[in-house]
């Protein structure tokens, strides 16, 4: 496999994803993308498509309707990967820590490998939490990662869906069956 | 043969900047029902204002609405409680914040252009802009400290001041600016897959745009005279060059004009307000509590954006309510989309230059 692992790290791929932020650490993360700092000189491509991605960046604290989707995607990404969490509020919930919708930053649900401090992260700390990940993706292995929470599924209640379940936590130890 | 068939596009795509969720029912190809959901990213914003946070420090807060428009939030919080406690800002104090709302108009304006490329497949073109972007971000950067979240707007001034280097640098960057706002202008209006696929594409007519209350840059791309800067009387924009901006095709293409002659507009105020800055003081003390009840409108990058902040001799305000220029323009967005085809759809969407975390708080 150390075949793949060299050209992984010349080519990560990166997906993405806004659980709730307030936008300005997206914009940075575009710019960083952008010529002047020039994210894809490490071979890096912004991908929407979680099965080919290897570094999940994601900003934003998580909001109690993103978090099913985090965690989805999370799981559809094919290991070895890294994750990023990008600005003070996907760290620790920042600002909108406590507020009733937030739930405190991603490490709620999803091991996070890189925190990138900063309201919000500029170009340069996030060129440095690139770098800092793929030293770590180069260290991973094949072994399955799992998100620390995960949500049962739809349910259908005569003609209404009903999503009830999806915001009960489920243990992530059970078996698959009990998750739906 | 007629098939109805269901798609939908979202929470999370590579043409979205933002969770979002359309669901669009078509008929061979032809977009026919649009059914759009809107809240991924509620946090509880307004609620926190009224309850976590002391009102001198809501200003800081409302800024994280929106990373894109942070400034007109704070801004006209600021405004807000300002005119509850009776203080009117000094000149100087009333250009910087000018300066700071029309460099913010610019950058956003450019994110959407580029983001319009992006979306017509054009991927030079928005690294180009994105390039070009980074001249109004260093401004940004040198003048409040900061390129995204920048905390300029204290209750009773502003936190930094403009030295004469400044000045120049700002001068030096808007000079280069320009001559690349013309080059783009013409490849906006010249370049096949930029123009002529544009035109007539996602439009939205002038009825239709009184109808649905349409606002910002998509009504004036429509025809409609709308533009808070020239309605209300906060600030002197009269005095450094402000001209309302509007087209009448009210598609995409439109949009794209509309945005590239405001961002021309904005680099010309921004040089006459720094050519003539009053002096005085940059930040004053304000004394007493907010009481009562005001409405404040000020033009954001997308639009009108309404704040309502009441308040009653407390350390917490009991109300802030914030109306947003995207939440305003959703029914017009809908109407847009009726009757598209379903390939149009990230184009005419990356085109209203929609922001969510601003609807949905």
């Amino acid at each position: 496999m150390s075949f793949f692992k060299r050209f992984r790290k010349k080519s990560p791929w990166i997906l993405h994803y806004n659980a709730g932020s307030c936008n300005g650490c997206d914009i940075e993360i575009l710019a960083t993308l952008a010529p002047k700092y020039d994210l894809e000189r490490f071979g890096v491509i912004n991908t929407g498509n979680p099965k080919q991605s290897d570094i999940f960046l994601v900003t934003g604290p998580v909001t109690y309707r993103s978090r099913e989707r985090l965690v989805k995607l999370y799981t559809q990404m094919p290991e070895p990967k890294v994750v990023i969490a990008v600005g003070s509020c996907t760290t620790t919930g920042g600002v909108f820590r406590g507020m009733y919708n937030v739930e405190d930053g991603i490490d709620q649900y999803i091991p996070v490998d890189v925190y990138v401090p900063g309201c919000a992260s500029s170009p340069q700390l996030i060129i440095d939490g690139v770098v800092k990940a793929l030293e770590i993706l180069e260290n991973k292995n094949q072994e399955i990662e799992k998100p620390f929470k995960l949500f049962g599924g739809i349910r259908q209640v005569g003609t209404k869906t009903s999503r009830r379940d999806m915001a009960k936590k489920v243990e992530p130890n059970r078996s698959d069956d009990d998750q739906s | 043969m007629k098939k109805v068939v269901n798609i939908p596009l979202g929470s999370q795509h590579i043409s979205l900047l933002e969770p979002i969720r359309f669901q669009f029912t078509t008929e061979n190809e032809k977009i026919i029902e649009v059914g759009a959901d809107v809240g991924f990213v509620h946090r509880g914003i307004e609620k926190a204002c009224s309850e976590t946070f002391e009102w001198k420090k809501v200003g800081y807060v409302v800024a994280r609405v929106c990373g894109l428009c942070a400034i007109t939030h704070s801004l006209s919080y600021t405004l807000a409680v300002e005119r509850l406690l009776g203080y009117e800002a000094n000149e100087r104090i009333k250009y910087l914040r000018m300066l700071m709302v029309e460099l913010d108009r610019i950058h956003s304006h450019m994110l959407c252009l580029a983001h319009v490329s992006e979306n017509a497949g054009f991927e030079a073109m928005f690294m180009q802009i994105m390039a070009d972007r980074e001249l109004v971000m260093d401004i940004q950067e040198a003048i409040s400290g900061n390129r995204v979240q920048f905390d300029y707007i204290a209750i009773g001034g502003v936190n930094r001041d403009v030295t004469p280097e400044l000045v120049n640098m700002i001068h030096k960057n808007l000079d280069e600016l320009r001559p690349k706002i013309d080059d783009l202008m013409e490849r906006f209006s010249n370049n096949w897959s930029l123009s002529l696929k544009y035109k007539g594409v996602g439009v939205l007519t002038l009825d239709e745009a009184y109808i649905y209350n349409a606002l910002g840059p998509l009504a004036r791309a429509s025809g409609l005279k709308t533009d808070v800067r020239a309605e209300s009387s906060d600030f002197p924009y009269e005095d450094v060059g402000y001209e309302m901006i509007f087209e009448s095709s009210g598609d995409i293409y439109a949009r794209n004009m509309v945005r590239l002659r405001e961002i021309i507009n904005s680099i010309t105020m921004c040089e006459n307000i720094i050519d003539n800055l009053p002096t005085g003081e940059i930040i004053e003390k304000v004394k007493g509590k907010p009481e009562g009840e005001v409405v404040v409108r000020v033009e954001a990058p997308r639009g009108e954006l309404f704040y309502l902040v009441k308040g009653s001799r407390k350390n917490f305000l009991d109300r802030v309510r914030i109306k947003t220029p995207t939440f305003s323009a959703i029914p017009a967005m809908m109407e847009v989309f009726k009757g598209s085809e379903y390939a149009d759809a990230p184009a005419i969407l990356a085109s209203f230059d929609p922001c969510m975390s601003c609807t949905a708080k």
